[in-house]
């Protein structure tokens, strides 16, 4: 027995936030701005650590909005940039976040969500920050949120937070709640990231009619990198394909129309999501990071009673995998919804279902994860409704 | 090996997270997977403390303790907090010293002066050392050796033979303990 | 050769003309500015691929857009935490960032004390026209006292910020202060802050004539260039500032120079010594 080796081999008790800093390295992010919050500094405080070995920079900056600012900076100079937070600077985070989806520079931003609203309960869960999640940042925007549910897959899903950004030009934001940052599981690395990295499109071809914001086909266009010779402006007004400042009616709605479009055109590559027994279920559950974790749980206990539970988890949460969670819900009698926050994801989930489907709440906002019993107990109570 | 839950919980400084990552190496090198969580206030010392393990073979669907199968509990502070989670036949092992009053429900209680022993090992800050040794000593749910080999590699430099001492004396303890409940 | 590149200048060939007509005012003192700091980086040879200007939002932020260089206009009071990331990243950049009193001063006010104290080696230039102008002329950190704005109707009865010594109090290892009247001094303070290895502060006096200027009734632009002299001294390079600030007899010229290591340098240096330090131990 050598515990070294085991370690060479990749296999690790890793906790959740390093394991987001990790994958950030892998995905090749090389620029990590941040600012210290509980409970997700333990991501600032590896990126410290690793990011000198592979020549990258690590800066903490003089609050979160200047995190938020710096990561863009580097972003538009041409390297992978992240940064991480919670609650309260995810709330100081939304002016640039926003400038990063008008200007469409890549950037990928955690939130390890704790208790709120305000200060709120900075050591205990909660995952009430789903709506600002989508919503945060003023105006019309896109945005991409991904959801972990374990240690690992905060590993893979940083990675392919990068991915997306890099290639579709939009801001993309893990959302992961205190209880699996702060987790430790048992994970093996080499089965791990083995997921091919997305590279940024840069601009090529004669800089003289080179336009920045052009109408491309697929709705991204390639970015220019400064020192190229493209002498390109990024403007967080609203802006023509040239990049320059327009008022132009229709050149403004054709560029909100694209930004929001592209997510449209990639939804397929965007939207992933996870089931469990849904084909036949009377009782769809739908949760997502720790609260899906139970919810298996307790799907799996329902089952072996012998009753028709399943699980949705929507990995991508938004744009919410809409389509998808639509047909298994038209099947289901009662949809639960559990989530460690007074009802945000629900109002999504009413939308897809059909009126005859109940869309049933289970909260919990008391900085205590749901257990297991309490959504089993709440299945139970559903199918004997019915 | 059989899947269980273990928590260890006193106060805040006691070392518990230290001992909860130290079981965990040894288990991951018998091969099991562990999801590892804890809960602490905001201050480094004092107030309540709890660090838990769920130890597998594969990676478990809930990863957080629900139905505990062993428990430390080395400070009064801890004793009300764990309720709720003491699965039926739990072992329990309390400080004989530091713990009075006894948490709800059906389980085998253990009282051992562990705080103690430490301090006469020379520091009070191993008696989570001392815990780990007579709990393990107690569920059998880990070897000694492989619970020393994961010491050696996660002791503060300086302190490994203290530290090991301390694990030692804990196993020590365990042979003899009486069962009070 | 200073003579003969000077001949040369056109500041035309480094505008993006195909822009104009540009949003600034008449008499607005920013076009100085501009034209003194295209002069200064033409007169550098720094060129157009290499240059990244990063500005706020205001009258100062939309002037970047006129550059024929990489230009970035970023959110309010944010330019230096966004040029901070761009240097960081692309140290082969020459990144200028143009801002405002209210910008830099107001809701920047954290990001210029930091970037001061880090020393990273970028350029500052604070237009400082005493108002908000792109908003209708509010009161700002730098709006003397009795002065009226939209939201001052009275008179400004708040004390001013000294940007320079604010600049050099925290840590700054260049600070300077120049006027619009003065554009060739003004040009060749610029040029000395582009060349200065760390962070430079440098304060541009500029007039806001048509919003300031017209509510306070201090005439036309030439008039209120020309009321510049009176008021600040080309003579020291010394800062006293009497109790409480406000901008007159108050001195222009390069204010505070020292060689702080700068930040990148200070790092590599740092990370330097510790690996030899392990290496020895």
């Amino acid at each position: 027995m050598n515990m070294a080796n085991s370690h060479e081999n990749k296999i690790q008790n890793l906790q959740g936030n390093h394991a987001c800093a990790l994958g950030a390295i892998a995905a090749g992010c090389r620029f990590f701005a941040g600012y210290p919050i509980t409970p997700s500094s333990e991501i600032a405080e590896r990126m410290a650590l690793e990011l000198p070995k592979v020549e990258g920079t690590f800066i903490q900056m003089e609050d979160e909005i200047a995190s938020m600012g710096a990561v863009v900076g580097a972003s538009i100079g041409g390297v992978k940039a992240m940064t991480a937070t919670s609650g309260p600077g995810f709330s100081l985070k939304q002016e640039n976040l926003g400038y990063a989806a008008a200007t469409e520079v890549p950037c990928v931003i955690i939130n390890v969500m704790r208790g709120g609203p305000s200060t709120g309960m900075p050591t205990r869960p909660a995952q009430g920050d789903i709506m600002q999640a989508r919503w945060g940042t003023h105006g019309d925007h896109p945005i991409i949120v991904l959801t972990p549910c374990s240690v690992r897959e905060i590993y893979e899903l940083t990675i392919h937070a990068f991915n997306l950004s890099e290639s579709l030009r939009v801001p993309v934001l893990v959302l992961i709640d205190e209880v699996i940052g702060h987790l430790i599981e048992t994970i093996d690395l080499s089965l791990t990231g083995t997921q091919a990295l997305a590279e940024r499109r840069w601009a090529s071809g004669p800089p003289k009619d080179f336009k920045p914001y052009a109408m491309t086909e697929d709705g991204i266009p390639p970015m220019p990198r400064p020192g190229d010779g493209y002498r390109t402006h990024t403007t967080g007004l609203h802006h023509s394909e040239s990049g320059f400042p327009t008022q132009n009616p229709a050149e403004v709605e054709r560029f909100i129309k694209r930004i929001l479009g592209k997510l449209e055109l990639h939804r397929e590559r965007i939207e992933n999501f996870e089931t469990l027994e849904c084909e036949d279920a009377e009782c769809l559950v739908v949760a997502y990071g720790i609260t899906a974790r139970a919810a298996k749980r307790a799907v799996k206990q329902a089952r072996a009673e012998g009753i028709k539970a399943g699980l949705f988890r929507p990995v991508t949460l938004w744009p919410f995998p809409e389509e998808a969670f639509r047909a298994l819900a038209a099947g289901a009698a009662s949809v639960l919804v559990p989530e460690m926050n007074t009802g945000q994801l629900i109002l999504e989930i009413e939308r897809h279902c059909p009126d005859a489907t109940r869309v049933v709440p289970l909260n919990r906002f008391d900085g205590e994860p749901i257990a297991p019993v309490q959504i089993l107990k709440k299945i139970k109570e559903q199918v004997s409704h019915d | 090996m059989k899947e269980f839950e273990i928590r260890f919980s006193g106060s805040g400084g006691q070392g518990l997270i230290l001992v909860t990552r130290i079981l965990a190496t040894a288990l991951v090198e018998k091969g099991m997977k562990i999801a590892q969580s804890q809960s602490y206030e905001p201050t480094s010392r004092g107030g309540l403390s709890r660090s838990d393990l769920v130890a597998s073979m594969e990676t478990v669907d809930y990863p957080l303790a629900s139905s505990l199968d062993y428990l430390l509990i080395l400070d009064e502070v801890a004793v009300e907090v764990s309720g709720e989670v003491i699965g039926e036949g739990c072992l329990v092992l309390a400080d004989s010293d530091r713990v009075s009053s006894k948490p709800e429900g059906k389980y085998s209680l253990y009282t051992l002066p562990l705080v103690s022993t430490a301090d006469k090992l020379g520091s009070r800050r191993v008696a989570n050392l001392v815990a780990l040794g007579a709990l393990a000593g107690l569920g059998s749910f880990c070897d000694q050796d492989a619970l020393e080999m994961a010491t050696r590699f996660h002791a503060p430099k300086g302190f490994l033979d203290l530290n090991l001492d301390a694990l030692r004396a804990g196993y020590e303890l365990s042979i003899e303990a009486p069962r009070i409940a | 050769m200073i003579e003969e590149s000077r001949q040369k200048f056109d500041i035309r060939n480094n505008l993006r003309t195909e822009l104009f007509p540009h949003f600034m005012c008449p008499g607005c003192g920013h076009g100085i500015a501009l034209r003194a700091l295209l002069w200064a980086v033409h007169e550098l040879e720094i060129s157009k691929d290499q240059l990244a200007i990063v500005s706020g939002i205001g009258c100062s932020g939309r002037t970047g857009a006129y550059i024929d260089a990489t230009t970035i206009h970023t959110t309010h009071g944010r330019p230096l935490a966004y040029a901070t990331g761009l240097k960081l990243a692309r140290p082969d950049l020459e990144v200028i960032v143009i801002t405002g009193d209210g910008d830099c001063l107001a809701i920047g006010g954290n990001h210029l004390i930091h970037a001061c104290r880090r020393n990273l080696n970028l350029t500052c230039l604070m237009l400082n026209n005493e108002t908000y102008g792109m908003t209708g002329g509010q009161v700002s950190p730098t709006t003397r006292n009795e002065r009226f704005t939209t939201t001052t109707p009275l008179g400004n009865y708040e004390p001013v910020f000294d940007a320079c010594a604010l600049a050099s109090g925290a840590g700054a290892s260049m600070v300077g202060r120049e006027i619009t009247m003065h554009v060739t001094a003004l040009k060749d303070l610029i040029k000395e802050g582009i060349s200065h290895q760390g962070f430079t502060f440098l304060e541009i006096l500029s007039d806001c004539t048509e919003i300031y200027g017209r509510k306070n009734e201090l005439g036309e632009s030439a008039e209120m260039v020309l009321s510049q002299k009176a008021e600040y001294r080309s003579d020291s390079y010394g800062n006293q500032v009497e109790e409480p600030f406000q901008p007159r007899n108050i001195g222009t010229g390069v204010l505070t120079k020292n060689d702080r290591t700068e930040y990148m340098e200070a790092c590599r240096l740092h990370n330097q010594s510790k690996q030899s330090g392990t290496a020895n131990s």
